[in-house]
C-alpha cells in the first residue's frame, strides 16, 4: 500500500504555491483594500497644498486618505501624456491652469465629469464651467504699480509702453505667454492671434525692459523699487500689498482676462469616486472661502459670502466684471511652443 | 580557473556585475530610450508622434540659437576649468608639500563645500551678489563704488560660482598626484641652478599632468552639465545647455527636441573632453614625459 501523503506534507509544488499566493496577496491585497479609500493629488507644493491640507481635506469623508504628487503644472502634464497609455495612472487629481486642463482633454487624457456626482457643482459660476473639469478659483490680469513713481493711474497696457519709465517696467519670464498676449491686446491682435504683441514687445525691449525669472523676484523688484509697473494677476497683487509691497491695482480697459485654475480627473485615474469626493469637498463654500482670504483668489462658486476684507479687496467691479476676458484655450494649446520659442530666441536674446 | 590576480574568474564576474547591471539598468536603458525618443516628432497639441527623423538634430545644428547656447556652454566650461587650475594648482601644491600636522584640517576645509548641496550654494551665492547683498554692501562701504553693482543675473555670476563649485574636485585631483611626486626631483633640479621657475616649468609641471589632464577633465564635464547655478544666477537672459535639455523635457513636453539637445550636449562633452585628453598626451609622449 502506497502511504498516503498527509495534507501537512510540504512538497516542493505545494511550495512554490504557497510561495506564489504569499507573494500575490503581498502585493496585491493591501493595496485593493487602500485604493478605495486613498486620493492621490497632483499639485503644486508650498502654499497651495498647505490650504488643500486645511480646507479642503478635513471637508472629505474621513476613510479617504489624501496623498500629495507635488510638482510644477507643466511635469505634470507631461507626466500625464506618458502614463496615457496605463489602465492605471498615478494621480486621482490633477491641479492645472485652464489652459492647460484644455490642452490634456484634447490630448484625451482627461474624464469628462460627471456633475450628478459633484453635488456642489450647481453652484459653479457659468462663466467658468466646462464639462472637461471642476475650477477652483479665479483670478483676472491687471496692472500693478508703484504710486510713488508711477503719479496717474494707468489705464490701459499702452501705459507699460510709456518711455518715461523706460527700465522700470519689468517682465516675468515664466509668464512669456500672457505678456504676449497683453501685449497683442493693444496692438491689434485678439485671443486669437498674439502675433501682433511680438512686435510691440520689441518695443518694450528697446525701453530696456527687466526680465525677471519667476513671480516671486517679480514681487522683489517691486520692493526694492527696482520695477515700477509689470503686468499680474491681481490675486497676487493683493497678496503682496497685503505683505507690504508698495503696489496699487488697475484695470486696463482692454479687459481683464481670466486666470482660471482647474482640478481634473484623468481617464486612468485608479480612485475615481475618491477624486469625485474632493471635487465635491473643494466647491464647499467653507473651503472656497479659506483660499480668499490666505491666496486672494476668487470662487468659483456663486453661493460664498464675499465678507471679509480681503473678499472685497479680490474682487472686480461692475465695469470690470463685465469686461472680463477668456482666453482662447484651442489657440494657445496650438502656439504656446512657438510663441516659448520666439520669447527665448528674439525677445529675451 | 585563476586569472592572473590570482581571484577564481566566477569570482571576478560576481564583482563587476551588480555594478555592470546597475549602470545598464539606470543609465544605458533610459539613454537608449531617450535616444529613440529624440528621433521622434514633436507636434504641438498631441505631445510626441511616432516617427524616424533626424529632424530635431538639423535643428539644433542649423539654428543659431541652439548653436549658440552649445557654444557659450563649451566656452563657460572651458573658462571655468582654466580658472579652477589657476587657483587650484597653488593650493594643491601647498597641501602636497606641507609637513605641518594640520594637513588633513587642510585637506577637509578644501573638502568642506562639497557638503553643501549645489543648488544651497547658489542660494548662498545669491546673498551676496544681490544689489543689496553682503558683495556690493562691502564695496560700498569700502567707498570703492558709489552705486551697487549689477552681477546677479549676469554671466560673471555663473563663472564664480561654478569655478567655486568645481574647485575642491580640482584641488584634490591635484594634491592626490602632487603627492606621489619625489621632491627630491624638484630639489636635483634646484640643486643643479634651475631657477624656481624653471625647475617647475620643466620638473613638477610635466610630472603633474596626469592630475591636471584629470582635475580638468572633472570640472570641465561638470561645468557643461551645470544646471543650478546657470539657472538661480545667470537669469532668464542667460542660457546654458542643460537648463535647456529641461525646459524642452519638463516645460515645453517636447521630449524629442530635449532628447537631441541632451545627446548633442553629451556628445559634445565626450568629443572635447577625449580630444583635449588626447592632445595633452601625444603633445608630451612626444617629449618623453608621459
Amino acid at each position: 500500500m502506497k502511504p498516503r501523503k498527509s495534507s501537512l506534507t510540504l512538497t516542493r509544488r505545494r511550495l512554490i504555491q504557497a510561495a506564489a499566493a504569499t507573494g500575490v496577496a503581498g502585493m496585491v491585497g493591501p493595496r485593493a483594500a487602500h485604493a478605495a479609500g486613498r486620493c492621490v493629488v497632483g499639485t503644486w507644493g508650498g502654499d497651495y497644498q498647505n490650504l488643500i491640507q486645511k480646507n479642503i481635506v478635513p471637508l472629505m469623508p474621513k476613510d479617504i486618505e489624501v496623498v500629495y504628487d507635488t510638482g510644477n503644472d507643466s511635469p505634470r502634464k507631461t507626466k500625464m501624456l506618458a502614463e496615457k497609455p496605463l489602465p492605471r495612472g498615478t494621480m486621482d487629481i490633477s491641479a492645472l491652469s485652464r489652459a492647460g486642463s484644455y490642452e490634456m482633454y484634447k490630448a484625451g487624457t482627461l474624464l469628462e465629469i460627471d456633475f450628478g456626482k459633484i453635488p456642489n457643482s450647481k453652484n459653479i459660476l457659468e462663466k467658468v464651467r466646462v464639462p472637461y473639469a471642476i475650477p477652483h478659483i479665479y483670478s483676472g490680469r491687471v496692472i500693478l504699480y508703484n504710486p510713488k513713481f508711477i503719479t496717474e493711474k494707468p489705464t490701459s497696457y499702452n501705459d507699460l509702453w510709456n518711455p518715461k519709465y523706460k527700465s522700470k517696467i519689468g517682465v516675468i519670464d515664466i509668464q512669456y505667454q500672457t505678456t504676449i498676449e497683453s501685449a497683442a491686446m493693444i496692438a491689434g491682435g485678439s485671443m486669437s492671434n498674439y502675433e501682433p504683441g511680438k512686435a510691440k514687445l520689441m518695443e518694450l525691449k528697446k525701453l530696456d525692459v527687466k526680465v525677471v525669472p519667476t513671480n516671486e523676484a517679480m514681487s522683489q523688484a517691486l520692493k526694492t523699487e527696482d520695477i515700477w509697473m509689470c503686468i499680474m494677476w491681481k490675486a497676487r497683487g493683493v497678496m503682496w500689498q497685503n505683505a507690504g509691497v508698495p503696489i496699487e491695482i488697475a484695470a486696463p480697459k482692454e479687459g481683464v482676462v481670466l486666470y482660471v485654475s482647474d482640478f481634473t480627473i484623468p481617464k486612468n485615474s485608479p480612485n475615481k469616486e475618491s477624486a469625485y469626493a474632493f471635487m465635491d469637498a473643494m466647491l464647499n463654500p467653507k473651503a472656497q472661502e479659506g483660499f480668499i482670504d490666505d491666496m486672494g483668489y476668487n470662487p468659483t462658486v456663486e453661493n460664498v459670502e464675499l465678507a471679509s476684507a480681503t473678499a472685497k479687496r479680490v474682487g472686480f467691479t461692475k465695469e470690470e466684471a463685465a469686461n472680463l476676458v477668456l482666453q482662447d484655450y484651442d489657440y494657445l494649446a496650438k502656439n504656446d511652443a512657438q510663441l516659448k520659442e520666439w520669447w527665448d530666441k528674439e525677445f529675451k536674446a | 580557473m585563476r586569472t592572473t590576480t590570482g581571484f577564481p574568474r566566477v569570482t571576478a564576474a560576481a564583482m563587476v556585475g551588480p555594478a555592470t547591471v546597475v549602470v545598464v539598468l539606470l543609465l544605458v536603458l533610459p539613454l537608449m530610450l531617450l535616444l529613440r525618443y529624440s528621433l521622434n516628432r514633436f507636434i504641438p497639441g498631441q505631445f510626441m508622434v511616432e516617427a524616424l527623423t533626424a529632424e530635431n538634430y538639423v535643428k539644433v545644428f542649423a539654428d543659431p540659437y541652439y548653436r549658440n547656447v552649445l557654444f557659450l556652454t563649451a566656452g563657460i566650461a572651458a573658462l571655468c576649468t582654466l580658472l579652477c587650475l589657476l587657483i587650484a594648482y597653488p593650493a594643491a601644491y601647498l597641501l602636497a608639500r606641507t609637513r605641518s600636522r594640520y594637513k588633513s584640517w587642510l585637506i577637509l576645509l578644501v573638502v568642506m563645500p562639497l557638503f553643501v548641496g549645489n543648488a544651497v550654494r547658489a542660494a548662498g551665492w545669491i546673498v551676496v551678489f544681490g544689489q543689496r547683498g553682503a558683495f556690493n554692501a562691502a564695496l560700498q562701504w569700502l567707498g570703492i563704488v558709489n552705486a551697487p553693482l549689477e552681477i546677479m543675473y549676469t554671466p560673471l555670476a555663473v563663472i564664480v560660482a561654478i569655478t567655486g563649485f568645481n574647485l575642491p574636485f580640482m584641488v584634490l585631483t591635484l594634491q592626490s598626484v602632487l603627492e606621489g611626486i619625489d621632491p627630491a626631483l624638484e630639489e636635483a633640479a634646484l640643486g643643479m641652478g634651475a631657477p624656481p621657475m624653471t625647475a617647475f616649468r620643466k620638473v613638477t609641471l610635466p610630472l603633474s599632468l596626469p592630475g591636471v589632464v584629470a582635475g580638468s577633465m572633472l570640472c570641465f564635464i561638470l561645468a557643461m552639465n551645470a544646471y543650478a547655478t546657470p539657472v538661480l544666477l545667470g537669469g532668464p537672459r542667460f542660457q546654458m545647455m542643460a537648463p535647456l535639455v529641461y525646459t524642452q523635457i519638463s516645460e515645453q513636453a517636447n521630449w524629442p527636441l530635449g532628447g537631441a539637445l541632451a545627446f548633442v550636449l553629451m556628445i559634445a562633452t565626450l568629443l572635447l573632453t577625449v580630444g583635449a585628453n588626447t592632445l595633452v598626451q601625444r603633445r608630451y609622449r612626444r617629449r618623453g614625459v608621459l
